[in-house]
């Protein structure tokens, strides 16, 4: 169970960099980011270390942020672990509405970021499967 | 052709009919328009006190804001039954502004737009493709009904669908064009485009314009795009006078003929409400005469405009209007239609997830008039998903659409990205120059 920042960014040069700049001044980290191409006006998604402090500062500096429980999955780095996870969630029926990964991890197992509106299911489906959810802590 | 011997009578006659019904109007608007019997009471003026035509500048104006305030037919000086039509127009904010017509009113009106349409030299010989919006604007219904008073025949295309256009252009051998300039450009720029050449391939030589102005860089380029021969001229009206057929440009080019007979009009400086000499440059103000639904004095337009009093080269002796030279007020033309920032605001203000911040931008693109509304998303719950945000900016798309009835481009912006003002706020940005 891991928390994701979620930043209001217009479509224009340096929009992502205001925000990645405001989280510098305020000494925090990011470990996951991702955007995806949305013609006029776009959602910056992060995985930081201080969620709420983050928040706070830039919601301090005019920025529209919001704060979601998304689920994280560690994966041995093998072959074939993204597929055998995403079947389980195939099968349980689980619609993604988008997928990203973790930036730098230091030799420790890849962690992949998603969302689902079906929050408890997909938890449930991975567990019962014995696939490890990251926690904050793990992070 | 002139179509009616008023237009052409000596000042001193016009002076009469006008003194005449001015006399007739202010007893029938005292004894029957409540709302401005006591404007005229407030103001201690009887209807008897009016001896000359000098005499009207005692009489009170009245304000857009009074359709508002009586809406939607306290303005009204007959029973609804005697009512055969109504038509609306924007209104300041979510109401219209409706008006009304007996049938005395709609003859007297097709009467006075098939003026319009011989001044800009429409024939019974014309047919007349009508490519304004119908709908309860009285553009589209008013120019139908003033050509086919003048025995053209009349094709009720309206806006929109260009390839249905050009077919009937093409099929139905038109040779005369009713539609907003812009849109007439933007027309002919696509016939263009499909390889057809409006001077060659088409009988189109006429064009009534109106629902915005025209410029003179605007006429230049509509000869360019439909060809030298074509005539284009423009009209000017408004809902609340009766529609189109307030006045038009004749062929001449040099001015649009008031129909004098049935609207008196002044020049007031629009701060200090006082009336200015013959040949100043102000706000037009117009007392419709004759009028049995919707009599109205001293109607305060908002549009800026000079009054040229020499008789025309064209026989015509009524006096002529320049080209309008602005707004008195914040109203936007756009597509032919009149918007007001305030319909805009109400709108927007409704809408919880947005700020109350926004600004305006109006520019045209492709020869057409497109409107982008800034405003500012405060509310985090809609970063769950994009299709939250997408959903806001439909709605708020759809909300204005049906406010204004035209569509808009929405752009969201970050929290305080939007300048802010002290005082007096500047929202709207109108890059259109010269209308093109």
């Amino acid at each position: 169970m891991i928390k994701q920042l979620s930043v209001f960014v217009e479509n224009k040069p340096g929009s992502l960099m205001q925000v990645t700049s405001a989280l510098t001044d305020a000494h925090i980290n990011i470990r996951a980011i991702a955007s995806f191409d949305t013609p006029e006006f776009g959602i910056l998604r992060m995985v930081v270390d201080k969620p709420a402090e983050a928040k706070a500062y830039l919601t301090g500096k005019g920025f529209v942020v919001r704060i979601h429980d998304v689920i994280g999955v560690e994966l041995k780095d093998e072959k074939g672990n993204l597929n055998r996870m995403l079947s389980i969630l195939a099968e349980g029926a689980i619609n993604i509405n988008y997928i990203y990964s973790f930036v730098i991890r230091e030799n420790r197992a890849p962690v992949m970021v998603f969302n689902t509106d079906d929050y408890e299911k997909a938890a449930k489906v991975l567990e019962e499967a014995n696939v490890k959810i990251a926690e904050e802590t793990d992070l | 052709m002139i179509w009616a011997k008023e237009e052409t009578l000596p000042r001193a006659e016009m002076d009469a009919i006008q003194l005449e019904r001015l006399k007739e109007t202010a007893v029938y608007i005292y004894e029957r328009v409540e709302p401005y019997r006591r404007k005229m009471d407030e103001a201690g003026v009887k209807p008897e006190d009016i001896k000359t035509l000098q005499d009207l500048g005692k009489m009170p104006f009245t304000y857009k804001t009074d359709f508002r305030e009586n809406y939607p037919d306290g303005l009204f000086a007959v029973d609804k039954k005697e009512i055969v039509r109504y038509h609306a127009s924007s209104g300041t904010t979510g109401k219209p502004t409706v008006v009304g017509y007996t049938a005395q009113d709609l003859d007297m009106w097709m009467n006075n737009v098939a003026r319009i349409a011989c001044m800009g030299g429409a024939t019974s010989e014309d047919v007349a493709q009508i490519s304004f919006g119908y709908g309860t604007f009285t553009g589209a219904l008013g120019l139908h009904g003033g050509l086919e008073k003048i025995g053209a025949s009349v094709i009720p295309m309206s806006s929109g669908n260009s390839n249905k256009q050009k077919m009937f252009l093409q099929d139905m051998g038109v040779t005369l064009l009713v539609a907003t300039p812009s849109y007439a450009l933007h027309l002919g720029e696509i016939l263009r485009e499909q390889g057809v050449d409006p001077s060659k391939d088409l009988k189109v030589h006429i064009g009534l314009f109106g629902g915005e102005g025209m410029t003179e860089p605007m006429r230049d380029e509509m000869h360019k795009v439909w060809g030298e021969q074509f005539v284009c001229t423009q009209n000017y009206g408004m809902s609340e006078l009766c529609g189109p057929g307030v006045s038009g440009e004749c062929t001449e080019l040099c001015g649009m003929h008031i129909n004098e007979d049935w609207f008196i009009p002044e020049i007031i400086d629009p701060e200090t409400e006082e009336v200015l000499p013959p040949g100043s440059a102000g706000e037009l103000v117009i007392t419709c005469l004759g009028k049995e639904a919707l009599p109205l004095i001293r109607y305060r337009t908002g549009d800026l405009t000079r009054l040229m009093y020499e008789p025309c080269k064209c026989g015509r002796t009524t006096v002529r209007m320049e080209n309008l030279s602005g707004r008195a007020d914040d109203m936007l033309v756009i597509r032919g239609v009149n918007v007001f920032p305030s319909q805009i605001e109400e709108v927007l203000f409704k809408i919880d997830e947005i700020g109350p911040h926004y600004e305006i931008l109006v520019e045209r693109q492709n020869r057409l008039d497109v409107m982008t509304i800034t405003v500012e998303l405060i509310d985090d719950r809609l970063l769950d998903s994009y299709s939250k945000l997408s959903k806001l900016e439909q709605n708020i798309k759809g909300a204005l659409k049906s406010q204004l009835g035209l569509a808009t481009h929405i752009r969201l912006v970050a929290p305080n990205s939007l300048q802010r003002f002290e005082g007096k706020a500047k929202r709207v940005t109108d890059l259109r120059k010269d209308g093109l």
